[in-house]
């Protein structure tokens, strides 16, 4: 076995079903202490291994799908951070679900974002929120959101090339207000006012950046994010079903709410602050202004 | 990072990737000492199928005599049928060192949990094939396979008892089993003839279905041979016979265009 | 442009750790209750090894597993995680809440992420607030509460049948009435009597055999299971939430 793949090997842990694993601690047995115990195959390149058996689009058939999350952004504003996700989850060409929560509640005041290996995200912004906790109880204040994110990028940088998967944004309120850091497992770090993650990314961005604004107001602020999800959710096949939206304040995060992509097109959000009344769908804009069958119709 | 969902989740093409700088470098490409230790990664001497039933009065197990180098027959009277404790006989297709090698391993298992402990409790079948299903799906996960197809079959407390476990550490339990190509060949005669007569079967009756199975297998399996052993478990025991010669003819194959010689 | 040679590889082993048992696995929970349903056939390639090998473990009185995908890795994962429930018990002295296995269930998947489990599980059973509840995971460990979830050979067939038929996708409410949020256990046990018979009737892999777990809340009667006939109980007690299986027949060709 390689020497990069040693470090990661449970052989040279103690035995992950040890007295660890034991009564309170049986839910998080491999996180309790610390040290995380994972089994490598042995094989001459664990990667490759990796690669071979895990799903790829250049070989459907490849057995093990892992569930892929797509379109997510964030941004700062005047008052606040908007998260906004889709809820689509793929494995190869299936949808393997419509109702993921691709944002992940590490905290009340911390969100983070999931676009990559679902599995990835869920299990190490889970173990974030640990660490984040165990940061409260050490230093008697609340961990800023650039540490944590820190604390996330060196982790998976850990990991690099052992083929982890997560683009992620963490997104909170800290003394120095609100903050977006875009985290990926590439171990790149990054602090910015926007971010769109995923394979709707471009969608989501395109209709960002014409509506963007510093002093956008609450209610314009979250109808920007959820117009730029539908918008990824419309063009982007990977993308799509329902959109999560949340806001982040000085007091913490608000869950705003759940909107289905459809109806969006053809009958708009529903009542909430900041919509315009309508469906985003461009029909509804053209409507009775060129279509020959339609004058036909009425003819 | 790579936007493109189906490419997430996945270990990157390194080879392609000349920005990524680690940990590229400093992974040995193919170090032949770090990585020297033998496994076995293709069968070498291998047997070909092995047939296990239930009857009336407990399981049978047969299987053939030969052990093959590729298409030679290399080995024409290898037991592949070997008894464990009291009550339990294995039959084994795939690599012979391999089942050997397992033959030995359970030698030692019975040693020390029987003779060495003597503490009144006996492993039946359902402990061995338990056992066995442990070891071969152990040595899956550590890459390094036991390459065999085991039968496991056995009477204890007056129950039958007949499992299957491989390579993999797949298990299964089933009134008929056939490995290899008997899979494919003798199965479903298997099936035809002991489903729902499993209480019915007589002794006779068990070992002509698997005599008809063992004949077919020849006449059709190119790495099979005459020459077979029969194990029976019941109630008093396991039995394993010496090598028996199987009585065939190619009498039918006469008139039968593509058998026998060709007239034309 | 970088070249594009190739960085000589090692000769990948011809060894390959994983197959594919076929096999279908479903789970919709009700308000009150959980159905936890699989077939019994297993499979490799175009042969049928056994026709009945189970897919689905009562774990507690509340919850009940079923795992499809690699039966050795499956059996294995179920193995485990029944030490990791006695070992609960133990130190505890009461059964592991089912929104705890779930996250235990996340984490031990999730200690193979780079040897995974090829296994698909469905964590079924009741929530301590009473509710029927239904966890899906894929192979390294994330997961989601559902309403229901199919998986296995068979997911395409019946997933979009289930959202018709549970969560009514496609379709329209009478005037001036709503879907139900949640089914009456007499129509589930229909529903998932229609997805394996189907689902036999069009996928290879599925047949042989189906074998229902029914878990009721605490104090629920068992209003619905009339009908059923060949019902056995596996509850360890009576005044508590309670376990039910019943097995039926598939085509088994």
């Amino acid at each position: 076995m390689n020497s990069f793949a040693t470090r990661f090997d449970s052989h040279h842990h103690d035995d992950d079903q040890s007295d660890a694993a034991w009564g309170s601690q049986a839910g998080f047995g491999n996180l309790g202490d610390g040290s995380h115990a994972f089994n490598v195959p042995a094989v001459p390149d664990p990667t490759a291994f990796l690669r071979l058996h895990t799903d790829d689009h250049a070989d459907p058939n490849c057995r093990i799908k892992i569930q892929h999350g797509t379109t997510t952004l964030a941004f700062r504003f005047q008052g606040g951070v908007i998260v906004a996700v889709d809820s689509r989850a793929t494995a190869g060409s299936y949808v393997a679900s419509g109702t993921v929560k691709k944002v992940i509640e590490i905290n009340p005041y911390l969100l983070g974002t999931m676009a990559g290996g679902a599995a990835d995200c869920q299990y190490w912004e889970t173990y974030l929120g640990i660490q984040c906790r165990l940061h409260e109880l050490r230093n008697r204040e609340r961990i800023s959101v650039a540490a944590a994110s820190k604390y996330l990028s060196n982790l998976v940088y850990s990991y690099k090339g052992m083929g982890l998967s997560m683009g992620t944004m963490i997104c909170g309120w800290d003394k120095t207000g609100p903050a977006v850091f875009y985290v990926d497992s590439d171990g790149t770090r990054l602090k910015g006012d926007m971010f769109s993650v995923g394979s709707g990314s471009t969608f989501a961005y395109g209709v960002l950046d014409q509506g963007y604004r510093w002093d956008l107001t609450d209610e314009e602020a979250q109808e920007l994010g959820r117009r730029s999800i539908y918008a990824a959710g419309h063009r982007d096949a990977f993308s799509g079903n329902t959109c999560n939206l949340y806001h982040v304040k000085e007091d913490g995060w608000k869950f705003i709410g759940n909107y289905d992509i459809s109806k969006m097109h053809y009958e708009g959000p529903g009542d909430v602050p900041g919509a315009p009344g309508g469906g985003y769908g461009y029909d509804v804009r053209t409507k009775g202004r060129f279509s020959v069958l339609e004058t036909e119709v009425v003819a | 990072m790579d936007h493109f969902p189906t490419n997430w989740g996945r270990p990157r093409n390194d080879a392609f990737d000349h920005y990524n700088t680690y940990p590229i470098p400093v992974r040995p490409q193919n170090n032949a000492f770090a990585d020297s230790v033998q496994r076995t990664q293709q069968p070498i001497v291998t047997g070909t199928s092995v047939l296990g039933l239930k009857y009336k009065d407990g399981i049978m197990i047969a299987s053939d005599t030969l052990a093959s180098y590729g298409s030679l027959a290399r080995f024409k009277d290898i037991k592949r049928l070997h008894q464990v404790g009291d009550f339990t006989a294995i039959g084994a297709s795939g690599d012979m060192s391999d089942f050997q090698a397992l033959q030995r391993d359970l030698e030692s298992l019975i040693i020390s949990e029987e003779v060495t402990e003597q503490d009144g409790h006996k492993l039946g079948p359902k402990e061995i094939h338990e056992y066995l299903s442990n070891v071969l799906y152990g040595k899956r996960c550590k890459m390094d396979p036991l390459w065999n197809s085991v039968i496991v079959g056995g009477f204890k407390d007056g129950e039958r008892f007949l499992a299957y476990v491989d390579l993999l550490g797949t298990t299964y339990t089933s009134s008929t089993i056939a490995t290899g190509y008997g899979a494919y060949i003798a199965q479903p005669l298997l099936r035809k003839a002991v489903e729902g007569k499993e209480d019915v079967l007589t002794e006779a009756e068990a070992r002509k279905i698997l005599e008809d199975c063992l004949r077919v297998l020849f006449y059709r399996d190119a790495r099979s041979l005459d020459k077979y052993q029969i194990a029976t478990v019941n109630a008093s025991g396991p039995s394993i016979s010496d090598s028996i010669k199987l009585e065939t003819s190619w009498g039918f194959a006469e008139g039968i265009r593509g058998y026998g010689a060709q007239t034309q | 442009m970088p070249s594009m040679e190739h960085v000589a590889h090692p000769q990948q082993r011809a060894f390959n750790p994983y197959t594919e048992n076929g096999g279908t696995i479903l789970a919709i929970a009700g308000a009150d209750f959980t159905v936890i349903a699989g077939d019994t056939r297993q499979s490799e390639g175009y042969s049928i090894q056994t026709r009945y090998a189970p897919k689905v473990f009562r774990l507690t009185d509340r919850a009940v597993l079923a795992v499809n995908g690699f039966a050795a890795d499956g059996n294995m994962f179920v193995k485990k995680v029944k030490q990791r429930l006695e070992w609960y018990r133990h130190a505890h002295a009461k059964d592991m809440p089912l929104r705890a296995i779930a996250r235990l269930i996340q984490t031990m998947l999730y200690a193979q992420r780079f040897f995974p489990y090829y296994v698909y599980n469905i964590l079924g059973g009741i929530e301590d607030d009473g509710t029927g509840a239904v966890y899906s995971f894929d192979p390294v460990g994330s997961y989601e509460r559902e309403a229901c979830r199919a998986a296995g050979a068979a997911q395409s067939l019946v997933q979009p049948f289930l959202d018709n038929q549970i969560y009514f996708k496609n379709q329209q409410a009478a005037p001036g009435q709503t879907h139900p949020s949640h089914l009456p256990l007499p129509d589930v046990l229909s529903i998932v009597i229609d997805s394996f018979t189907s689902a036999t009737e069009r996928h290879i892999e599925v047949g042989d055999g189906l074998e229902m777990y029914i878990v009721l809340a605490k104090g629920r009667n068992t209003q619905g299971m009339e009908s059923l006939h060949g019902v056995q109980e596996l509850s360890s007690k009576l005044d508590g939430e309670r376990v039910f299986v019943v097995r039926r027949e598939l085509k088994k060709d």
